[in-house]
């Protein structure tokens, strides 16, 4: 009974051992697959955009090889890592971690600040709270926040803080609306299709247009996210990018 | 007794193709997507309202056609599934399915577009580079056919084409570096017929235009089914992207008979002419949209033509029995090619290729018009298409070749914002007539029908009725699922149908019965 059991455990470490741990090729063959399906959010170089930077040696979804292969084969729940499993065979995945790791150079905090003044800033002076959930707080006008620290890379962060238009998260766009009495409605998207627009406006006020009953209806990829960087020293900043890298759900 | 047979044959196919039934991928093999239909017309549209659904079940894009006859629909699903389901309810006959290997790579998902049929003899591929023949009345499979292994890269997603007594068929996989080809099997037994290679192989014909033994992975798959000229005898087929997609430097030369339109002696699979629309693409603009045949009348008098709204961003009218430019005009955004010359090859402007630091080129990797089934009227003489109004980043890196393995050499950066449209186009000159703007990619084929409608659906699933002259929305209905596969049309028991898949679920629309 021992020994069957000793042979079950055997067998699954061997196969969550990275086959291609002594190879140094495979991590280049696999810098193409890596731009094709990868770079769309973990950047041509891997330090990250949309999606976390995999240069740091640390990973949301753990650090050893094994768990890089899960996060490729089967996603990150709470995030828009999908799972590759169905596209990608096991020696791809493999290869992919060989990659991953050949990339992993950097310092594992980059900045420091303060978490708690941070916290302070994001209920506080930059009424965060208004359009943004953290946790139980906050109000859902904005992407909800209560992960973005598994979600978003650091530089990914800082850039939406100071640029909130550099890039908009997907259904999160502009959404102009002008009635037939010449009102004009703004507000983030809700939804928005060849016939209809739904949309939030800064009160949290919700409102749902057919396209022949107003005069124009039209999208923009901008946000309506004013941009923190007068608002905030560099202190500030980092404390407040410091406090959103620990919005990480339940450990 | 053999007179009588062939006579009872013959007069099963007069009545498999009539305007009440949907026999052939395009409702007819010159891939008009037009329906002789008009009990659904500009005046009744607005009462068009669902008659059934059935809920497939199947996760994954569904692309089909189906097929209608016999008071039977034949459709197809993704993975490997089709039905058979009774055209006035609904309800399903049989089922069939053969879940694909584990192990096998598609490009785009495991798709599929739908049957051909013959008599009772349904044809169908499978996902693993598979043909069947299959039994209409029960699904049973009557033989089998490989196209090629699946495992160096090879698929097959295509609607195949009847064409006498032959199967004809195409094959997917140019991300692999695989070598495209367009085969044809005798519907009887399953035996290949012929094969036409759209790389040719060394010494051929056109071989020069590969370095060294590039044309092994050459690509140029054959995803989309093409048409056929009775008259003439020959089979038009569109070509894709050669490998790797977009590093060409690995591959200088032409790359025939890549991004090109071919056109095949019926009988023996022989090339009669080749127009290349992108000599050495790096793109990965495929020109596999449905060659549509036409007759064109031009400075007075009527040529045979071929037209495709092509994915480069430039639409084309061939005379199809020589492969002769007749007319084209870019009918999207087009930054990297000045027009198209008099020796009919494209003009290029420098610096828009791929590089590693990312190049902007118009239109996006999608195109212009993707592969999305057009329709041709010829109660208004246009061309009906959609288009991605898009343009991309795009980049390439150094790869090495594996058999088997995902071949691109690098990517490109999808622009969140990119629109669409559906356009209505005058083929005499390349001139848009109408258009219908829309707010992202279009995702659906198209349908003409003698109503004087166009029908097509959306990304965001609503399934669209236009005045076919004006573009006027004439009707809507929110179907709640993304319609990818084109409408079609058909009549059972004096009522026209629409039917279209959205989502995982076909759906039927007829207006209400008296």
């Amino acid at each position: 009974m021992r020994r069957a059991t000793f042979f079950v455990l055997l067998a699954v470490c061997q196969a969550q051992d990275n086959p291609f741990a002594s190879d140094p090729k495979a991590a280049e063959t696999a810098r193409p697959m890596f731009r094709i399906l990868c770079a769309p959010c973990h950047g041509l170089t891997a330090e990250g955009g949309k999606g976390p930077d995999l240069t740091l040696g640390t990973y949301n979804a753990g650090d050893q090889d094994r768990d890089l292969y899960r996060a490729i084969a089967r996603g990150v729940t709470g995030s828009e890592m999908q799972a590759y499993a169905g596209r990608l065979d096991d020696k791809a995945i493999w290869r992919l971690v060989s990659y991953i790791r050949s990339v992993g150079h950097k310092e594992t905090n980059p900045i420091t600040g303060d978490v708690a003044n941070g916290e302070r800033l994001f209920w506080g002076k930059g009424a965060c709270g208004q359009c943004h959930k953290a946790g139980v707080r906050g109000n859902s006008i904005g992407p909800d926040l209560s992960l973005v620290g598994r979600q978003r890379s650091l530089a990914y962060l800082r850039a939406s803080l100071v640029t909130p238009d550099a890039d908009i998260t997907p259904g999160y766009t502009t959404v102009i609306v002008i009635k037939p009495d010449g009102t004009k409605v703004v507000g983030v998207e809700r939804s928005f299709d060849n016939f209809s627009a739904q949309l939030v406006d800064l009160s949290g006020r919700y409102y749902s247009f057919i396209r022949e009953d107003v005069t124009s209806m039209k999208r923009e990829f901008r946000s309506l996210m004013p941009s923190y960087a007068g608002t905030f020293n560099d202190a500030e900043l980092n404390d407040i990018l410091v406090y959103l890298t620990s919005l990480r759900g339940a450990k | 007794m053999k007179f009588v047979l062939s006579l009872l044959t013959a007069s099963l196919a007069l009545a498999q193709h009539s305007a009440e039934t949907w026999t052939t991928y395009g409702k007819n093999t010159l891939g008009w997507r037009y329906s002789e239909l008009d009990q659904i017309n500009a005046s009744t549209v607005s009462r068009l309202a669902p008659q059934w659904m059935y809920q497939t079940g199947v996760p994954g894009k569904h692309e089909s056609t189906p097929l209608v006859f016999d008071g039977m629909m034949y459709t197809t699903g993704p993975s490997n599934y089709a039905w058979a389901l009774d055209a006035l309810t609904g309800r399903p006959i049989w089922s069939y399915k053969s879940p694909p290997p584990a192990d096998i790579d598609l490009c785009c998902g495991p798709v599929n577009r739908g049957f051909a049929v013959h008599g009772n003899k349904l044809f169908k591929v499978n996902l693993e580079g598979k043909l069947l023949a299959m039994d209409a009345k029960s699904g049973a499979v009557l033989w089998e056919a490989t196209l090629e292994d699946y495992k160096k890269g090879y698929a097959a997603t295509a609607a195949p084409l009847v064409v006498k007594d032959l199967v004809v068929t195409g094959m997917a996989g140019a991300e692999f570096g695989t070598r495209g080809f367009i085969d044809a099997y005798d519907m009887e037994t399953g035996k290949r017929a012929w094969r036409f290679y759209t790389v040719p192989g060394e010494n051929e014909p056109g071989s020069n235009t590969w370095s060294k033994d590039t044309w092994k992975r050459g690509g140029g798959s054959t995803w989309i089914t093409g048409t056929y000229d009775p008259e003439l005898n020959v089979i038009y087929w569109g070509t894709g992207n050669p490998g790797p997609d977009l590093d060409g430097d690995v591959r200088p030369g032409d790359n025939l008979y890549t991004c090109s339109l071919v056109a095949l002696d019926a009988d023996t699979g022989k090339v009669k002419w080749h127009y290349q629309f992108t000599p050495h693409d790096v793109h990965d603009w495929d020109s596999t949209s449905d060659p549509v045949l036409l007759d064109l009348a031009l400075n007075g008098r009527t040529v045979k033509s071929v037209m495709m709204a092509n994915r480069n961003g430039f639409f084309y009218a061939l005379d199809r029995a020589t492969g002769k430019l007749l007319v084209t005009k870019a009918y999207t955004k087009v930054t990297w090619a000045d027009g198209i010359g008099a020796d009919g090859r494209p003009i290029r402007i420098s610096g828009q290729d791929p590089t590693p630091e990312g190049n902007k080129t118009c239109p996006g990797m999608g195109g212009g018009h993707n592969w999305q089934a057009t329709a041709y009227s010829p109660q208004t003489g246009l061309y009906y298409f959609s288009s991605s109004e898009n343009c991309m980043l795009y980049y390439k890196t150094k790869q090495d070749f594996e058999e088997g393995q995902w071949y691109q050499a690098s990517t490109v950066d999808r622009n969140p914002s990119g629109t669409g449209r559906i356009v209505a186009l005058d083929p005499k000159n390349g001139q848009t007539v109408w258009q219908f703007d829309m707010v992202s990619s279009p995702t659906a084929g198209l349908l003409a029908t003698a109503g004087g409608l166009v029908f097509t659906g959306d990304a965001q699933g609503y399934l669209i009725a236009f005045d076919a002259r004006s573009g006027k929305v004439l009707w809507r209905f929110q179907t709640g699922g993304t319609i990818i596969a084109p409408p079609i049309s058909y009549a059972l028991r004096g009522r026209q149908y629409i039917a279209v898949a959205a989502g995982e679920t076909v759906m039927t629309f007829a207006l209400p019965s008296q």
